[in-house]
């Protein structure tokens, strides 16, 4: 087959085949992807918190909405979990009982203290930047998944 | 399902199941594209996730310019390079290939293979070889590949979900296929 674009279009070496055929394989959403991407955007839409968490700051006060808390708590839950390495946060969203972080982790992980590290730094790590009226945080484990 | 555009056109009035029509549709073209760039299945997740999360935070500035298709490509595009930027120095191509890659790209078993058990799985691995193979180009090159051998996308869209002219994208489009087809033949 000749693409007929240039004459030196690499799309015309037989190899380009093998392009062609990946690009025929299909990709599998992974189970629960859609669900976790809803409940990180229900988090964002900030229904659950009647008045925004005041934060004592600089002789002011600080009014940071659910939304933003979320969003704090999403960036550093995955920094924090980047540096655990085999550990990867799918989802962060607000309920009444708090922050839910869901979780994934590489296989070969010891799952249960990841995830209570993860907790734990996570929890220090938002009370440095939102004070005691920082929620109270949840980790799951969701998936394990290979290398 | 509605029209992409109407639900739209909801979400931003508010109506959040609207919203949620759009990421049950659109969630697995974003992750495809997410998977193709980044090249792994955890960093795609997150992607994806960021990625909708940008979305809902920029729906009341969309215009309806673009078709939504094209505004999430750009989101999801876009996502996965701060991913990728965001990334420590990682193994190289050639090392990623040592341990496996070479041989495996023998276009005369590529005729033969479709029909045996046995074929599909050099198939497979060869397929495998590719997508590293285009995980190791550079990602300015990596991105409008993706759009246009994987998505399908046309030159018109693909230059507007990168915001770069349609001539400077098939240049750049050029230039990714020489660098892959190069990256193809040191398989052998």
């Amino acid at each position: 087959m000749t693409t007929g674009e240039r004459p030196d279009d690499p799309r015309d070496d037989p190899r380009w085949d093998l392009v062609r055929a990946a690009a025929r394989t299909t990709v599998s959403t992974p189970p629960g992807l859609i669900n976790r991407v809803l409940q990180s955007v229900q988090g964002l839409r900030g229904q659950l918190l009647s008045t925004p968490i005041d934060i004592p700051f600089e002789g002011g006060r600080l009014r940071v909405s659910e939304r933003v808390v979320v969003l704090i708590a999403r960036r550093l839950g995955a920094e924090l979990a980047h540096e655990l390495d085999g550990v990867h946060v799918s989802a962060v969203a607000l309920d009444a009982d708090g922050l839910q972080v869901l979780i994934t982790v590489r296989y070969g992980v010891a799952a249960d203290e990841a995830a209570a590290l993860l907790r734990t730094r996570l929890r220090e790590g938002l009370g440095d930047q939102l004070g005691t009226p920082a929620p109270p945080v949840h980790v799951h484990i969701v998936d394990v998944h290979p290398n | 399902m509605g029209d992409p555009a109407e639900l739209v056109g909801k979400a931003v009035d508010g109506d959040p199941a609207a919203f949620d029509a759009l990421v049950r549709t659109h969630t697995p073209q974003m992750y495809r594209v997410a998977l193709r760039i980044t090249g792994t299945a955890a960093e795609a997740e997150d992607v994806v996730q960021e990625a909708w999360l940008a979305a809902w935070r920029s729906l009341a500035g969309f215009r309806h310019e673009s078709a939504v298709s094209t505004w999430l490509y750009r989101v999801v595009t876009n996502a996965a390079l701060a991913q990728v930027r965001r990334r420590k120095p990682t193994v190289s191509l050639d090392a990623a290939l040592s341990s496996g890659g070479r041989e495996l790209l023998d276009t005369s078993v590529l005729a033969d293979n479709r029909a045996n058990p046995e074929g599909q799985v050099v198939r497979a691995e060869q397929v495998d070889a590719v997508l590293r193979a285009i995980a190791g180009l550079d990602v300015a090159q990596r991105v409008p590949l993706v759009l246009r051998e994987f998505e399908g996308l046309g030159y018109e869209e693909i230059a507007e979900v990168l915001e770069v002219s349609v001539p400077a994208l098939r240049s750049r489009l050029h230039r990714a296929r020489v660098a892959l087809l190069a990256k193809l033949r040191e398989l052998r």
